[in-house]
Formats: structure tokens, sequence, C-alpha cells
């Protein structure tokens, strides 16, 4: 616990004008995986969390996105230098555009900003069945809809029942089921794919 | 009762953006991606029907909407309580479905986090790891 709130101490001064987070990086790694919260859970079981947000980006600014959440709410998500950022991959900020969806995930500062540790820019989860394969693509029934997904040369991958990423994509069959990361492609039924999880 | 073991993945619902959109507030009527809570394959006798985790040898207790359980990311140690919202993951699809990280492995679904629970354990693209889930 003791690391984060040091680490998230670190990113709010950064947001407010210190340059502390310059020494952040010798708290530990800033990537998603080390970024999480440890210790007692400050949020109620069931209860909303004041320190994530979702919804789609209507604007950009000096490091700020503006962002409407899918219930209306308006959220102002600061990114600093600590903040890692995923869109397909991890990315940078300048990749972000006004439209995309994300969820992220930070510190809610007095100012009513959110001070992003990580944000996941159109990331999707989708549990769906093939129902075509083609040149670099799969097309997805997800919940009786068809979804368009593009494999990605150099970034998609596959897992086989926990056999490590491949590029190697002819495992996969007609019928099966599959879950698959990725990243949708803005107001169409269409994601790019990071991770295809299969049966072997 | 000893801590369930297995896979965890995230999932969302209530208003939402892209093939999100129409998921709805779950069978609960009362799941929020940016709220602790998660999906539980016995969360009611019609739900086991469909997840059928007994034919991947996991025995699961029934638990309704609002019971509260304590999932732990076993690749991290990181732990989060949550509650019922909903019914899945359709554990009988992924029978046998192993994710590791290094020697600690977890076999077979048995647990989906919303958005929020997810990310405050695990990073979003991360997609699926081991977990347990126990009820203190």
């Amino acid at each position: 616990m003791t690391e984060t709130v040091d680490r998230r101490r670190l990113l709010t001064n950064a947001v407010v004008g210190s340059a502390a987070l310059a020494g952040a990086t010798a708290l530990g790694s800033l990537a998603p995986e080390a970024a999480f919260a440890a210790g007692d859970q400050a949020i109620e079981p069931g209860a909303p969390d004041p320190n994530f947000a979702e919804g789609r980006i209507t604007g950009i600014s000096a490091g700020m996105l503006f962002v409407t959440g899918s219930d209306m709410a308006l959220w102002r998500i600061r990114i600093t230098g600590g903040t890692s950022i995923w869109k397909l991959r991890p990315t940078t900020f300048d990749q972000v555009a006004v439209g995309d969806g994300l969820y992220a995930r930070g510190l809610r500062l007095p100012d009513g900003t959110l001070a992003a540790d990580s944000v996941w820019v159109n990331i999707v989860n989708v549990h769906a069945h093939i129902a075509a394969i083609g040149r670099n693509l799969l097309h997805l029934d997800h919940k009786g809809k068809r979804i368009v997904g593009h494999l990605v040369p150099g970034t998609s991958a596959a897992r086989y029942n926990n056999t490590p990423a491949v590029s190697d994509m002819s495992m996969l069959r007609v019928g099966k089921h599959v879950q698959v990361i990725g990243a949708w492609v803005p107001d169409t039924n269409e994601v790019e794919i990071a991770t295809v999880y299969a049966a072997a | 009762m000893a801590a369930l073991t297995g896979t965890m993945s995230w999932f969302c619902c209530g208003n939402s953006w892209g093939p999100c959109g129409t998921a709805g507030h779950g069978a609960c009527g009362t799941c929020n991606s940016g709220s602790y809570q998660h999906a539980w394959p016995n969360a009611s006798a019609a739900c086991f029907n469909i997840t059928r985790p007994d034919r991947c040898g996991v025995s699961m207790t029934r638990r309704g909407c609002g019971f509260r359980h304590y999932t732990t990311n076993r690749c991290n140690g990181k732990r989060i309580g949550t509650t019922i919202a909903d019914c899945g993951p359709q554990t009988d699809l992924w029978c046998g479905e192993r994710a590791c990280c290094g020697s600690v492995c977890g076999t077979n679904r048995i647990v989906d986090l919303t958005a929020a629970a997810y990310s405050q354990i695990a990073s979003l693209s991360s997609g699926l790891q081991p977990c347990s889930v126990d009820t203190v």
C-alpha cells in the first residue's frame, strides 16, 4: 500500500505542477500491471468506484481528455507522463482521438479531475462464436449480432489454452467459441484484434 | 468455505459504448461497469442451467444477487470485494482452459468482474488471469 500511495502522491504532484514524477519509476514500473491499488478496499463491494471512468471522448486539450460517460456523467481526465495508455497496444497520447471510447483508472483530485494511472482506449472483451474466417478477418457472432474482427499483422495474437501468444491463427475454427480482446473502431461493428483466446 | 480457484475475466454492463452498448444491467438488473460487481455462474437455478460449471468438474455454491465475494488475482495477490450482479461466465464453454503466471495456474472460468473491479487488480488488456474466490 505504501508504494501505491507514494506513487499516487507523485502522480498528483505531477498533475499540480511538481516535477516529482521524474522519480516515480524509482518506486517500480508504471505499466498497468504494476499500477493497481493494493491494501484495504476503500470502496464498498457493489458500489461505484469514483476513481474509475467510462465513456466517450468529446474533447482533447493540453493533456486533458473530456469524456461523456454512458450514464451522461462528465469527466475531465488528466494524462500525465506516468499514465499508461492502451489502444490495441501500449501507445501514446497523440493516438487518442475524439470519438474514442475509454475506461480509465486513476485518482480523483480535489478539483474533480481524474489523474489517470491507466487509460484503455476502445478496449472490448468480446465472447463470441466464429461465424466465418477470411483473410485477416474473423466474423464473430456476438449475442446474435455480427462483429467483424480484423487481424492486425504484427499485433494480433492467439492463445490456445494458455499457450504463449502466437501469431498463428490456423487453429481457429468456424463454430468455436472465442474470447477477443481488441480495440473497437468507433461507430462501427468492427474491432481490431489484440488477442484471441481459444481452446486448442 | 475453501477458496475456489480458477480463472477470471471482465465484462461490461449497464450503459456503455461499442459492442457493450446493448449489454443491459445484467440478470440482477443492477449491473454497471463502473461498480464493484461480478457475474457468478450459479446465481440461480436458471443461471446454472446455462453456465453448467459441473460439466467441468467445478462445484459451485448457489448464491444470489448482492452476495459478496472476494476475488484475488493470483498473479499479483491483489484482492477485490464485489457483489453478484449478473449470471456468468458460461463455464462449460471453457472446460479445462488454463491461465498461468509462471507456475501459478488457474483452470476453468469461475468469475467475471466488472471493468471497474477487474481494473483494480489487473490490467483490462490482460483479459484472463488465474484467480481465487472466497467469501471473506
